[in-house]
């Protein structure tokens, strides 16, 4: 397919196969090489660039979804061969050794700083949390990072796209790409080609699949990023809604998901590192189903329904019903999961997700707890406990839950709660040290509301 | 790797590596080449720590021959899970220790059996059984030892060069023993050390009498850095957070083991270039540690250049001589001692040349930012000088030097006895851990490393490699878990081997001290692998101090960390 997007400031012209990396178009067609293959799915940052102004791994990113796209690269930042603020900052902190992780490092403190010019240590880390460095420590790059935004510096990126998203496919590129504009749209394309076709939004597990797993590459592939619709937070009755298409970051950011579903926005900046959940969206996250997925269990809580939709029209069904088994869910041929909607009465729950994997950050994870709770004048009065990563899909810790509903919180009753937990798990691998954990961590829950620091 | 089959038989290749010359010598051998028909350039080469030391010439040789074979270029490009399938790791090790202590403290006879395990075939361990052996009692005086190593054949892909080469693990048992022993008597981790730590004059049970040592002052250095003493057994945190900090004292030889410099007989040259500059010609590799910034500044110092008119390209073995291989922390040491010779040769011969041209006495002159001078007369700029040296002699003004063995340093390989390395850096490392109550996660807020290297070329450079060299080894003892199943890697790919994030890594506190070393250029040790060794036992320490567990394997996962207390709460141990 023939598409435009501007790249550095410039407009480019790519003519490439649908399901080509970002990544080889820099390389190999836009001879950009600075972004480089570390690892080819997702987890390194050494191929980070900004895509409409956010951190991507363009590892990650289809041609197909680049059409009237902003991409900026670390060759953007030089001016006239003069390293711009932020390069420099890096040199004279000694923060490049063997340079390869280099160019997406930079490009991270780019993006963080755009967005939050006066970090401070611990965010700066976190900022770069997805971008590995076997060289350095870190600190110097801590400390180049903290010295440019000293100078001031917080560089304008464009996070609007530049919306020119005209592209021109050949006859069979015609039968198998599709970039609607509108929910309306993509509904018709789904219908018309139910069953095989592979809607892709942020394709940070798709893309993984392929290159690692040895999936087939689809053959027909529909763009969400495109429908404006799936991509907003709002409130709509007694509903927080949330569109499949929005991404983990923006969820983490929401002032309304910050009040209403708090532990959604604790779980979405959980979930890999920036430039994944400036991808990643809940929509993916929901229907590839992994049992280590991170939202299910939040949403359950929080008793969330999906509303699915096809051009038959809307379905609603609670997300527990959802999933069905290991990595399936009751998603019809057609259908797209269209909006998350959580009640508004869940901002009266005292909320955690926690998840706990073998690292902070850039973690698969192995044990995770989603609580909710409602206590009044002391008692509980809702109480929906789920543990994730532990089985096929979130386990709703039953005995644990009912334990404690109409009773006086105590310490006593939060370690028998705990003690329910534990015994209600079963994982596969690990078990007494996932099993005790997960009572640990659900008895930790009750304790801090009872200490008030909740 | 990139090979380009030559005219007439020969062929040239390029590739991300560290020792362009076994490169080229594995090629010579295995396609029967005469050396001068192969020629090896370095590419850019991100990072290596001993990963591209040897198993780069079983790449080069396959694409050598797919070139030679095929009339054409060939390129090899290994996809990450493949490369970290088959490429070479570091050696697992079991070490068991049996020491003979007075109740004082004080260490009367050591017995150390090291057992490592070399996968299928043995490339690299004999060499990173000899460092272990040799590290074995690591910064501590034994009046009377026994040490014995073994490496193993096992079914599994071969094992070879990992940054430390051998002494990580065998320091890491050492100094676990230590804190076993400080455990059993009823005295300080602190204490057991300063009272068994080498000092001058000392003889390590090789037979090496230390000429220097710095253990006492990197330790002091260190526990006042961190206050060590406000924080050790002191019970700080709450039930949700356990806090615990460690220690660990140690060395580590810089250059090649035993005459295995004296072997190596590493030569380096300088040349002036056309372009006014002047060129570094070693065939040590830039790999982010830094070679191409130090070793033009040991040169331009000789030559009172500024830096940046000297170069150092990537080796060309077509161009340079063969200074030895780019491991063992030697290449600022011993190759820079060399290259320090190789200027003072050119510096010898242009001053010669001049005077020769000019009747000036050579006593006279001096060189200065670039100029040389005669008293206070300007003979002429460096560039232009050597411009007509070359044209005169009708060759380039080039200097030359050949590794010059100390003669006071006496190695007997068939009795394994002698001075086993040169010299040796020093340094303590102190490890600050915070561990979950729940959840058994653990996190370094902290670590304070001081380290003694004779002297910091490139300040800088040095805290880069005491930080990244340190984050590796907790890397290694917290979360790096290698998980084999029948023989191969499980954990193949970089979300599942899981190294440290920029939130998993520690706030550092570096402090460089300078006890210069006759053996290197200015006194400068070696620096490269010296952190790695550290890292993972402080951590263990500090773990002790935070849970009370006493670990003796890596990594202390959450899952070991959770196993090791459940065993503790049954009373065993």
């Amino acid at each position: 397919m023939k598409f435009e997007c501007i790249v550095n400031g410039k407009t480019r012209v790519i003519d490439s196969p649908p399901m080509r990396r970002l990544l080889d178009i820099l390389r190999q067609d836009l001879g950009l090489m600075g972004a480089k293959e570390g690892c080819g799915e997702g987890e390194c940052g050494a191929c980070a660039v900004l895509l409409d102004g956010r951190l991507v791994n363009s590892c990650m990113v289809p041609a197909f979804q680049l059409p009237g796209r902003r991409v900026e690269t670390i060759e953007a930042l030089a001016r006239d061969g003069k390293p711009d603020v932020l390069q420099q900052a890096f040199m004279d902190s000694g923060a490049v050794q063997c340079g390869f992780c280099t160019p997406g490092m930079v490009m991270a403190a780019r993006a963080l700083l755009a967005h939050n010019p006066s970090p401070t240590r611990e965010e700066i880390r976190a900022g770069i949390a997805g971008n590995l460095c076997r060289c350095t420590g870190y600190e110097s790059i801590v400390d180049a990072v903290e010295t440019a935004a000293e100078k001031g510096y917080s560089p304008g990126v464009d996070a609007e796209r530049c919306g020119r998203i005209d592209f021109s496919v050949t006859d069979e590129e015609a039968r198998s790409v599709f970039l609607p504009q509108t929910l309306e749209e993509a509904l018709a394309v789904m219908s018309k080609h139910a069953g095989e076709i592979t809607p892709v939004a942020g394709g940070t597990d798709l893309m993984v699949d392929i290159e690692k797993k040895g999936h087939p590459s689809p053959e027909i592939v529909l763009d969400i990023n495109g429908i404006d619709e799936l991509r907003r937070i709002r409130l709509s009755g007694n509903w927080l809604e949330i569109g499949a298409g929005v991404t983990f970051a923006e969820i983490a950011r929401d002032r309304n998901v910050l009040e209403i579903a708090p532990m959604l926005a604790g779980c979405a900046s959980q979930v890999g590192a920036p430039a994944i959940q400036n991808r990643a969206t809940i929509g993916g996250n929901i229907a590839t189903a992994s049992a280590a997925a991170d939202s299910p269990p939040a949403l359950m809580a929080l008793g969330a329904r999906l509303l699915l939709a096809s051009e038959a029209g809307l379905r609603e069904i609670s997300i527990g019903d959802f999933f069905s088994g290991y990595r399936t869910t009751a998603l019809q041929a057609g259908e797209l999961i269209s909006f998350i909607r959580i009640p508004l009465a869940a901002k009266h729950y005292v909320q955690l997700f926690r998840k706990v994997g073998l690292r902070r950050a850039l973690a698969i994870s192995r044990i995770s707890i989603a609580c909710a709770a409602e206590v009044q004048g002391g008692k509980v009065t809702v109480c929906r406990l789920y543990a994730g990563s532990m089985s096929p899909s979130p386990l709703f810790l039953e005995k644990a839950s009912e334990l404690v509903v109409g009773k006086t919180l105590t310490d006593e009753l939060a370690r028998e709660s705990g003690k329910l937990a534990e015994e209600a798990v079963s994982p596969r691998t690990s078990p007494e040290y996932r099993k005790e954990t997960t009572g640990k961590l659900v008895a930790r829950f009750f304790r801090d509301i009872l200490k008030g620091s909740a | 790797m990139l090979a380009r089959p030559g005219t007439g038989g020969g062929v040239t290749v390029e590739g991300s590596l560290q020792c362009p010359y076994y490169v080229a010598r594995a090629l010579a051998h295995a396609l029967k080449l005469p050396l001068e028909m192969v020629v090896l350039r370095q590419t850019e080469t991100g990072g290596a720590f001993g990963g591209k030391e040897d198993y780069p010439s079983v790449i080069a040789v396959q694409t050598a021959l797919l070139a030679l074979k095929s009339g054409r270029p060939v390129r090899f490009i290994l996809e990450r899970r493949e490369d970290m399938e088959v490429t070479t790791k570091r050696h697992p090790s079991i070490i068991h220790h049996r020491t003979g202590v007075t109740r004082d403290g004080e260490i009367v006879a050591a017995e150390i059996d090291i057992l490592f395990d070399g996968g299928a075939f043995s490339t690299m361990s004999p060499v990173v059984l000899s460092r272990g052996v040799l590290h074995a009692w690591s910064a501590y005086r034994f009046p009377n030892a026994r040490v014995r190593g073994r490496a193993l054949a096992t079914n599994t892909a071969p094992n070879g060069a990992f940054r430390g080469f051998g002494a990580p693990q065998t320091i890491f048992a050492m100094e676990r023993q230590m804190d076993l022993i400080a455990r059993r008597l009823g005295i300080s981790p602190v204490e057991i050390r300063r009272r068994n730590l080498l000092r001058a004059g000392d003889t390590l049970p090789c037979g090496q009498q230390l000429r220097s040592a710095h253990a006492e002052l990197v330790l002091d250095r260190a526990l006042a850095l961190s206050d060590y003493e406000e924080k050790h057994e002191k019970v700080r945190g709450d039930e949700r957070v356990l806090r615990g900090v460690g220690l660990s004292l140690f060395m580590h030889g810089g250059g090649f083991t035993g005459a295995g410099e004296e072997n190596i007989a590493g030569r380096a040259a300088v040349e002036a270039a056309d372009d006014g500059l002047v060129d570094i010609l070693v065939s040590s590799t830039e790999m982010g540690q830094g070679a191409a910034t130090v070793l033009p500044q040991i040169a331009a110092e000789v030559l009172a250049l500024p830096v940046d008119r000297v170069r150092h390209p990537n080796p060309d073995t077509s161009r340079v001589p063969d200074s030895g291989p780019t491991v063992a922390s030697r290449t600022t040491m011993m190759v820079g001692k060399i290259l320090l010779d190789a200027a003072a040769d050119m510096r010898e011969r242009l001053t010669v040349f001049i005077c020769e041209k000019t009747g000036v006495n050579p006593e006279s002159v001096t060189w200065r930012d670039g100029r040389l001078y005669s008293g206070d007369k300007e003979l002429g700029i460096f560039e232009e000088l050597a411009a007509l040296y070359k044209r005169e002699r009708g060759k380039p003004l080039k200097g030359e030097a050949s590794y010059d063995p100390p003669t006071e340093c006496k190695w007997n390989e068939n009795e394994y006895k002698g001075d086993a390395y040169k010299d040796y850096a020093w340094a303590c490392d102190v490890v600050e851990v915070e561990i979950d109550s729940d959840t058994l996660e653990l996190r370094t807020p902290r670590v304070t490393s001081v380290v003694e290297i004779g002297r910091a070329i490139h300040p800088m450079l040095a805290e880069g490699q005491v930080a990244g060299g340190t984050l590796q080894a907790l890397g290694w003892g917290a979360m790096e878990d290698v998980k084999m199943e029948r023989g191969r890697y499980r954990n193949n790919s970089v979300s599942t081997y899981i190294i440290p994030t920029a939130v998993d890594a520690p706030g550092f506190n570096i402090e460089i001290a300078e006890a210069p070393s006759p053996y290197g250029p200015w006194g400068a040790k070696g620096l490269g692998e010296l952190p790695m060794d550290g890292g993972a036992p402080a951590l263990a320490a500090a773990v002790d101090d935070a849970l009370g567990v006493f670990a003796t394997e890596l990594p202390l996962t959450s899952d070991r960390l959770h196993a090791l207390l459940r065993r503790e709460k049954r009373g065993g141990e």
